[in-house]
């Protein structure tokens, strides 16, 4: 199949995408289509391959096989107009520290024509950030929040970010969480940022992304991936048996109960439990945390007590 | 500059951005093993069931309780549209979402179906833990009856 053709309504299109450096291959056969608009979460365990992406979404690093197309364009050979449509925040990209934020914006606005002052304010408004303080005096929260609202006075259709919420306390959490949901309903912009902590994703994703070592292990909004789990408890449930459970992602022993996560099953696992024998099979809630946890670390066979 | 499109200096909590006057408290609990649209669906249903939210009350646009809950805008569609489907609020074009006057929309056997599938989850969920269907009963009595509102179809057969 060619897929030379880009098509026009997505904003990020990767076809089979592999990027190796030396032995290590960090991104196996990546497809990926993210239409524009919406807030995107890119989630994985350390390793999985979310910087990569990220490098190569911005054009900073070649796919090895496959191809990236972002706003139309391939990622490695983006022109400077679609550069200047792509707005990146992370801590590498950080703001010169000898600024006060007054004068950054000032000198922002000056180079761009269509700046929006009114979605600057808006951001920044939900920080507690003071005009003549310099850069360096801001907490990282701050910092993050004047990086997003710097970004998005400028209009750019794609913003990323690179966990903005790492470290942060509760508050500016919060906050940062709050000018993501501002930054997408207010503009036209398309958002993808990563994050571990998956109660953020859960809020403010309307898609996830989720990455597990390398390859794409999930691209749907985050209720609808949570509705593939289900938990449950049996009793009497033979071990040696485990291994025929279809779906079957996380199995541990509290004394005499046993407490599985089964992936696209439904309620068709319980004549299956029970046919083995299994006895006072119940059905536990599942949170997107506890769903996530399951799919990414599979562990069959704990005893816990 | 900076100040003033800030609310107040305190830290955000949810009940920020309410207005004075709004009654509409919902609670997004992290940890909560419902989906969040199904928090906000209970949430809605339960204040509109309490009379706090009185037909003809305008609730916050998709938009509006998307940033009020820090939560996605197509969460809090999802839950919007769910409520229409139940008849329990309506969108007016252009003027907003309005908490429509008690109606019963959803057949008799339909209704009946959700009800027993209601009941199906309760019995699963207190199965295990040792109550007798009395306790369970007035339990489930002392609950329900403050909520419980006659609806058009029962004024009719009584």
């Amino acid at each position: 199949m060619k897929h030379d053709q880009p098509e026009a309504d997505l904003a990020i299109e990767i076809h089979g995408l592999s990027k190796s450096y030396g032995a290590k291959q960090a991104l196996a056969d990546l497809s990926l289509a993210i239409p524009y608009g919406g807030i995107h979460a890119v989630v994985g365990r350390n390793g999985a391959g979310k910087s990569t992406l990220f490098h190569i979404m911005l054009g900073f690093a070649e796919p090895s096989t496959g191809s990236a197309r972002v706003l139309g364009q391939p990622s490695h050979a983006l022109s400077p107009s679609v550069r200047g449509d792509i707005a990146v925040v992370n801590e590498e990209h950080a703001l010169p520290p000898w600024q006060s934020v007054e004068r950054l914006c000032a000198l922002e606005q000056n180079h761009y024509r269509g700046w929006d002052q009114a979605i600057y304010e808006r951001i920044i408004g939900l920080f507690d950030l003071h005009r003549e303080q310099r850069v360096h005096q801001l907490s990282r929260g701050e910092r993050a929040g004047l990086a997003i609202a710097l970004a998005m006075a400028k209009r750019p259709k794609l913003l990323v970010l690179d966990e903005p919420t790492l470290g942060l306390d509760v508050v500016a959490n919060q906050a940062i969480l709050e000018s993501l949901l501002l930054a997408s309903t207010l503009q036209d912009c398309t958002l993808v940022f990563s994050t571990h902590q998956m109660n953020e994703v859960e809020r403010i994703a309307d898609n996830l992304i989720l990455l597990d070592r390398g390859r794409l292990g999930a691209y749907e909004s985050p209720d609808s991936f949570r509705t593939r789990f289900g938990a449950w408890t049996a009793a009497d449930l033979p071990i040696d048996r485990l291994q025929e459970i279809e779906g079957l992602l996380q199995h541990r022993m509290i004394e005499d109960r046993h407490q599985l996560v089964v992936i696209d099953r439904g309620p068709t696992v319980v004549p299956e439990l029970e046919s083995m024998g299994a006895t006072q099979v119940t059905e536990d809630p599942i949170t997107f945390d506890r769903a996530v946890n399951a799919f990414l670390h599979r562990r069959i066979g704990e005893r816990v007590l | 500059m900076c100040s003033d499109t800030r609310d107040t200096d305190e830290p955000h909590s949810s009940s920020q951005l309410l207005r004075p006057g709004e009654v509409l408290v919902i609670e997004i609990t992290p940890g909560d093993p419902r989906p969040i649209f199904r928090q906000i669906v209970d949430g809605l249903r339960r204040s509109i069931a309490r009379g706090a939210l009185p037909p003809g009350s305008r609730l916050p646009s998709v938009r509006g309780l998307a940033l009020q809950l820090r939560i996605s805008l197509n969460t809090v569609a999802k839950a919007y549209t769910q409520l229409i489907e139940e008849g329990l609020i309506e969108s007016r074009k252009g003027v907003g979402v309005f908490v429509c006057e008690p109606k019963q929309r959803l057949s008799e056997a339909e209704r009946l179906r959700r009800l027993d599938e209601a009941i199906e989850s309760l019995v699963n969920a207190t199965l295990s833990l040792g109550f007798d269907t009395e306790t369970i009963v007035e339990r489930l009595r002392t609950a329900h009856a403050p909520l419980a509102q006659p609806t058009p179809d029962d004024t009719k057969q009584s």
